[in-house]
C-alpha cells in the first residue's frame, strides 16, 4: 500500500523555494502569492486552479508565472483557513473545482490588500526617497 | 483539442502512479494536467499526448504532487480535527454532560476507594480491549468499503483509518499511566487521571463510532461532488 504521507515527511522541512517560475526575483513576489490569490477571486467571483495560473500570467503579460507546485497548496490553505469555499462542476468529461470567497475571504481580502498598499509605500520611501517628497 | 475520456482515465492513471491516492485529489490535478495538456497541444501540434503531459507534469517542479498532497493532507486533517472538537464540546452541554460527569465520578471514586489499585490497571486494559475490538471492526468495515468502491476520498480515509489509530495509541499511554497509580494518590492526580479517562472513552466513542456512522453527512458536506460521483 501507498503511503505517501510518511514519505513526505521527511521532506517537510525542506524550504519551498519554488513558487513562481523562471524567475530571478521570484523571492520578492514569494510572500504575495496568498494576496494574488484572493485579490483574482474577488473581482472574478470564481475561478478554477488553471485559470488562476493563467489570468496571472496574462494580467502581467508573462512576467509572473505561479507554479502549480505553489498554486494547490496555497489554495488549501486558504481553504483549511475558511477563506474560500469550493464548487465542483462536471465541465465535458471532466470534473472541475471551482474555488470562492467566503464571507471572511472577502474581508481577508481587504486586509491583505490594505497591508500589501502600506508595503509598497514603505519600499517606495526606502528605495526611492526622492519619490516620497513630492 | 479536447482531451478524450480514455486520456482523462489515463491522467487518473498517472496521478496515482505519482502517488496521489485519492480521489478529491486526484480530480484537482487532472482537470489542471487536462488543461494545461490542451494548451500545450494546441501551440505545439506534433507533440504526443504523453510528451505535452510529461511537459506539464514537469511544471509542478522537483517534488512533483507532493506539495499539493501535503497541503491537502493538512487541509482535512484540521477539517478533522474540528469535527471531533465540535463533537466533543456536545459532551459537556446538557444534556449529555450528565453522561460526561458520570463516566469521571466513577473513576475518580473508584481510585478514591482504599482497596488494591491493580483492579484500574485491569479496567484500563478492558477498555483498552474494547477499544482494539471497535478498531478491529472499523478497520474490517473500511476495507469492505474501499474494495466495493474504486474512489477513495481523503476525508473518508482519514475518518476510517487515523481515528482508529490515535485512539489505540491513547489508550496504550492511558494503561501505562494507570500502572504508576500509588495506594493513596493525591486529589489532583485522582481529578487529572479521572479527566484523561473520561477524555479517552469519549474520543474513542467519536473517533471510532459516531463519526463513521455519519461518514455519508459529512463527505457530502465536504465534498460537492461526492454525491453526484456516487450516483453518476
Amino acid at each position: 500500500m501507498n503511503r505517501p504521507d510518511i514519505f513526505l515527511s521527511r521532506f517537510n522541512k525542506l524550504p519551498n523555494d519554488y513558487t513562481f517560475h523562471n524567475m530571478g526575483n521570484q523571492k520578492l513576489y514569494k510572500g504575495s502569492l496568498q494576496t494574488i490569490i484572493l485579490k483574482l477571486l474577488e473581482s472574478n467571483d470564481k475561478m478554477y486552479g488553471y485559470e488562476i495560473t493563467q489570468k496571472v500570467k496574462e494580467l502581467t503579460k508573462g512576467e509572473l508565472k505561479i507554479t502549480e507546485g505553489a498554486l494547490y497548496p496555497a489554495l488549501h490553505k486558504l481553504e483549511a483557513d475558511g477563506l474560500l469555499d469550493v464548487e465542483v462542476a462536471k465541465v465535458g468529461n471532466r470534473l472541475r473545482k471551482y474555488y470562492k470567497l467566503t464571507e471572511s475571504g472577502s474581508k481577508e481580502t481587504a486586509n491583505k490588500l490594505a497591508e500589501m498598499q502600506e508595503f509598497l509605500k514603505t519600499m517606495q520611501h526606502l528605495v526611492n526617497p526622492k519619490f516620497s517628497l513630492e | 483539442m479536447k482531451l478524450t475520456e480514455t486520456q482523462i482515465a489515463e491522467l487518473y492513471k498517472f496521478t496515482r502512479k505519482h502517488y496521489v491516492e485519492h480521489y478529491d485529489v486526484q480530480t484537482e490535478l487532472v482537470d489542471h494536467l487536462a488543461n494545461d495538456i490542451e494548451q500545450i497541444l494546441e501551440e505545439n501540434l506534433n507533440l504526443s499526448f504523453e510528451q505535452a503531459r510529461d511537459t506539464s507534469f514537469k511544471k509542478f517542479g522537483v517534488f512533483g504532487f507532493m506539495n499539493v498532497v501535503e497541503a491537502k493532507q493538512k487541509q482535512l486533517g484540521k477539517k478533522y480535527n474540528k469535527i471531533i472538537w465540535k463533537l466533543m464540546k456536545e459532551w459537556f452541554s446538557i444534556p449529555k454532560i450528565i453522561i460526561t460527569s458520570a463516566i469521571f465520578m466513577i473513576f475518580y471514586i473508584l481510585m478514591s476507594l482504599n482497596i488494591n489499585h491493580n483492579y484500574l490497571s485491569i479496567l484500563m486494559l478492558i477498555l483498552a480491549l474494547v477499544d482494539v475490538f471497535l478498531v478491529s471492526k472499523l478497520s474490517k468495515k473500511s476495507k469492505q468499503r474501499f474494495k466495493e468502491q474504486s474512489q477513495k476520498y481523503l476525508l473518508e480515509d482519514m475518518i476510517f483509518r487515523m481515528g482508529a489509530f490515535s485512539s489505540i495509541l491513547v489508550f496504550s499511554n492511558l494503561f501505562q499511566l494507570s500502572t504508576f497509580l500509588k495506594s493513596s494518590p493525591s486529589v489532583y492526580f485522582k481529578f487529572f487521571v479521572a479527566s484523561l479517562i473520561t477524555l479517552a472513552i469519549l474520543y474513542s466513542y467519536i473517533s471510532l463510532i459516531i463519526i463513521p456512522q455519519r461518514a455519508e453527512e459529512l463527505l457530502e458536506e465536504t465534498y460537492p461532488e461526492y454525491k453526484r460521483v456516487n450516483n453518476l
